[in-house]
C-alpha cells in the first residue's frame, strides 16, 4: 500500500460534542416550528386527566393514598407518564419516519457524523423533549396546587433522565422492528401495563408481596417514585427507600441510553 | 498525487458479495467514472470510499486516511451526492443547506455568504424559502450538488447525479461539474449514462458483479476492447453471423446486431452487398464497450 499522502492537512472534522450537538440542533430547528401544535396535546392530556380524576373518580374514592387525596397522589405519575410517552413516541415513530420515509439519517451519514453521533443526538433530543414536556406539565400541576415540595425545581432534570432511559429503551425497540406496526405491541403490551402496575394509581406497597417485588423490578416504579419524591415530598412516598429511586433512574438512563444508541448504530451498518 | 487508493477491497451483504476484491487508485484532479449494471456494487463501493460503510477485506486510503477508521475526518473533506434525493423534507431549501453545514460545524457570516454563493452557482437563488418537496427533480439535484459543495471538499463522490433528469438539466449539471473540474476538483462519478462518462471522465472503470473488470481512459477502453467502427442494424435484417466480412466481430444485444471492424470502407461495402435497411454506421462508443464487457441480458 503506497502511503498515498501524509495527513498534513489541519484536522477539519468537528469534535464529537459538536457533531452530537448538530443533530440535536437539527431536531430542535424542525421541531420549534411546530412547537405549539405539538406541545398542546401534551399539556391538555394531564389537564383532562387531573380534572377527570379530581372532579370525577376522585369524589368516589375517599381513601387516602400515602397521605394524599387521589388526584394529588396521581399527579407525579401523570407527569412521569408524559416524560415516558414523549420519549417513547419520539424514539419509535419519530425515529422510524426519519429512517424510512425522510432519509434524514442517510444525508447525515455523508457528513462527519458517525452513526453513533446521529443516535446519541437522537437520544439527547428525546431527553430534551422529555424535560421540556415534563416542565410544562409541572407548571400545570403547580397551577392545580399539586406541587408542595421545593425540590420540584428538579423536574426538568428528572424529566431529562427519565426520557433518556425510555428514549434509549425505545431506540432499542426500533432497532429490532421490521415494520412500523410493531410499535403498537411495544406500547400496548410493553408500556401501558408498566404504567399501571408501577404505582401510578395506587401505592405499590398495597399489592400482594409477589406482585410488589415485580413492581419494584420495573423501571416505571422508580420513575414515578422519583417524581413523587420531588413533587409531593418525602412524607408521601410509598416506600422508605424512595431516595434510591433517582439513583436507579440514572443507572437505567445510562444503560438504556447506551444500549439504544449501540443497537441503532448496529442496525444502520448491517 | 494519489487521493484515493484501494487494494483488494471486498464487501458482503450476508451471502452476497457486493464488491469483490476491487483495487483502484485516483489521482488528484481527475474525474473517474464508475460504470456498471444495476446491482454491480457501484453505490456500495462509493459508500465505502465515503466512510459510510465498513469493508470486510482489503486496504483503503482516502486522502491518506482509512475512510472507515477515520470516517469523520475523511468525510469532512468529501462532498457527497447520494443516489437517493436525501434532502431534509422538514426543512426548506435554505435551511437544508444551513443545517447540513452545521454537521460540518460550519456557521457564521462567511458560511452564510458561501451558502448564497452556492445557491447562485446552481441557479437556485430566490428559492430559499421553498419546501424541498416543491422542487422539481432537476432543482433537487442541483440543491444536492450545492449541498455537497458546502464544506469546500477536496473530492466529490457523485452517485448517479443526473439519473432521471431531462437533457437540458443534464447539460446544466455537466457544465457545473466541468467548472468544478477546471478548478481542480477530484470527482468520482457513478453513472449509467455512457455519454456522461465520455463527456466528463478522464478515466473509466467498469464494475460487474462486484468486480472491476476493466479500467482506462474512454478512448483507451474503446481501442483495447473493440474495433473502431460499428455497423448496427435490426436482427430481422441479418444475413447471419457467418456472412460478415472477414475479421469482423459480431455482437447481439436485444434485437440488434452489431458488426465491428476497424475498416469503415469494408463495412460500407458489405452493407451495399447485403441491402440491409435502416443500418447505422458509426464510431465505436463506450456503450459498445460496456455491452461487450458486461454481456447480454439482465444481471439481476
Ligand atoms: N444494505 C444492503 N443490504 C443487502 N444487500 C444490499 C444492500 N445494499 C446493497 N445490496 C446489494 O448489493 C449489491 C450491490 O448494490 P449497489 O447498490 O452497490 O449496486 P449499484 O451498482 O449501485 O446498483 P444501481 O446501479 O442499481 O444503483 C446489490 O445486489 C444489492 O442488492
Ligand atoms: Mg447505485
Amino acid at each position: 500500500m503506497s502511503n498515498a499522502r501524509p495527513p498534513t492537512r489541519p484536522v477539519r472534522a468537528p469534535s464529537v460534542v459538536k457533531r452530537v450537538a448538530s443533530v440535536w440542533v437539527r431536531h430542535w430547528r424542525v421541531y420549534s416550528d411546530t412547537f405549539v401544535a405539538n406541545a398542546t396535546p401534551a399539556v391538555l392530556e394531564p389537564v383532562f386527566f387531573l380534572l377527570a380524576v379530581g372532579l370525577g373518580v376522585g369524589r368516589f374514592v375517599d381513601t387516602e393514598f400515602a397521605g394524599l387525596d387521589f388526584a394529588s397522589f396521581m399527579a407525579p405519575g401523570v407527569l412521569a407518564m408524559t416524560c415516558v410517552y414523549t420519549a417513547s413516541f419520539e424514539a419509535t415513530y419519530g425515529t422510524w419516519v426519519r429512517l424510512r420515509f425522510q432519509q434524514t439519517y442517510e444525508a447525515m451519514r455523508a457528513t462527519p457524523l458517525t452513526v453513533r453521533d446521529i443516535f446519541a443526538g437522537e437520544l439527547l433530543w428525546c431527553a430534551t423533549k422529555g424535560a421540556l414536556f415534563g416542565t410544562i406539565v409541572g407548571l400545570v400541576l403547580l397551577a392545580f396546587g399539586k406541587i408542595v415540595s421545593p425540590y420540584a425545581l428538579l423536574i426538568p432534570v428528572f424529566g431529562f433522565v427519565t426520557a433518556m432511559a425510555f428514549g434509549g429503551l425505545a431506540l432499542t425497540v426500533t432497532s429490532l422492528v421490521k415494520n412500523m406496526n410493531h410499535f403498537q405491541f411495544y406500547f400496548t403490551i410493553g408500556l401501558t401495563p408498566l404504567v399501571f402496575f408501577s404505582g401510578l394509581m395506587f401505592p405499590v406497597n398495597t399489592l400482594p408481596d409477589a406482585l410488589q417485588g415485580l413492581a419494584y423490578a420495573l423501571p416505571m416504579f422508580h420513575v414515578i417514585e422519583s417524581f413523587r419524591l420531588i413533587i409531593s415530598g418525602t412524607n408521601h412516598v410509598t416506600v422508605s427507600w424512595a431516595w434510591a429511586c433517582p439513583i436507579v433512574l440514572v443507572v437505567l438512563a445510562s444503560f438504556f441510553g447506551w444500549l439504544g444508541v449501540h443497537r441503532m448504530s448496529g442496525r444502520m451498518l448491517k | 498525487m494519489t487521493v484515493i487508493d484501494l487494494k483488494n477491497v471486498t464487501r458482503k451483504f450476508g451471502d452476497l458479495t457486493a464488491v469483490r476484491s476491487v483495487s483502484l487508485s485516483m489521482e488528484k484532479g481527475i474525474c473517474y467514472a464508475l460504470l456498471g449494471p444495476n446491482g454491480a456494487g457501484k453505490t456500495t463501493l462509493s459508500k465505502m470510499i465515503g466512510g459510510v460503510l465498513p469493508r470486510h477485506e482489503g486496504e483503503m486510503r482516502v486522502l491518506g486516511m482509512d475512510p472507515w477508521k477515520m470516517q469523520s475526518e475523511v468525510k469532512a473533506h468529501l462532498g457527497v451526492v447520494m443516489q437517493s434525493d436525501a434532502l431534509d423534507d422538514e426543512l426548506n431549501v435554505l435551511e437544508n443547506l444551513r443545517i447540513y453545514g452545521l454537521f460540518f460545524w460550519l456557521k457564521g457570516r462567511a458560511f452564510r455568504e458561501r451558502v448564497a454563493e452556492l445557491l447562485e452557482f446552481v441557479s437556485l437563488t430566490g428559492r430559499e424559502k421553498m419546501p424541498t418537496q416543491a422542487l422539481s427533480g432537476g432543482m433537487k439535484r442541483r440543491l444536492l450538488i450545492a449541498r455537497a459543495l458546502l464544506s469546500d471538499p477536496e473530492i466529490l463522490l457523485l452517485d448517479e447525479p443526473t439519473t432521471g433528469l431531462d437533457p437540458q438539466v443534464r447539460q446544466v449539471i455537466w457544465t457545473t461539474l466541468r467548472k468544478l473540474m477546471e478548478k481542480g476538483m477530484t470527482i468520482l462519478l457513478t453513472t449509467h449514462y455512457m455519454e456522461e462518462a465520455s463527456q466528463l471522465a478522464d478515466r473509466v472503470g467498469i464494475l460487474d458483479q462486484g468486480q472491476l473488470i476493466t479500467e482506462g481512459s474512454p478512448t483507451e477502453l474503446i481501442h483495447r476492447t473493440l474495433p473502431s467502427c460499428v455497423l448496427e442494424f435490426d436482427e430481422r435484417e441479418s444475413p447471419g453471423d457467418a456472412a460478415v466480412p472477414d475479421g469482423s466481430l459480431v455482437e447481439h444485444h436485444g434485437d440488434r446486431v452489431y458488426v465491428f471492424d476497424d475498416d469503415e470502407t469494408a463495412l460500407r461495402n458489405w452493407l451495399g452487398e447485403h441491402g440491409i435497411s435502416a443500418p447505422h454506421l458509426r464510431q465505436t462508443s463506450l456503450e459498445d464497450v460496456f455491452l461487450k464487457l458486461t454481456g447480454r441480458g439482465l444481471h439481476e
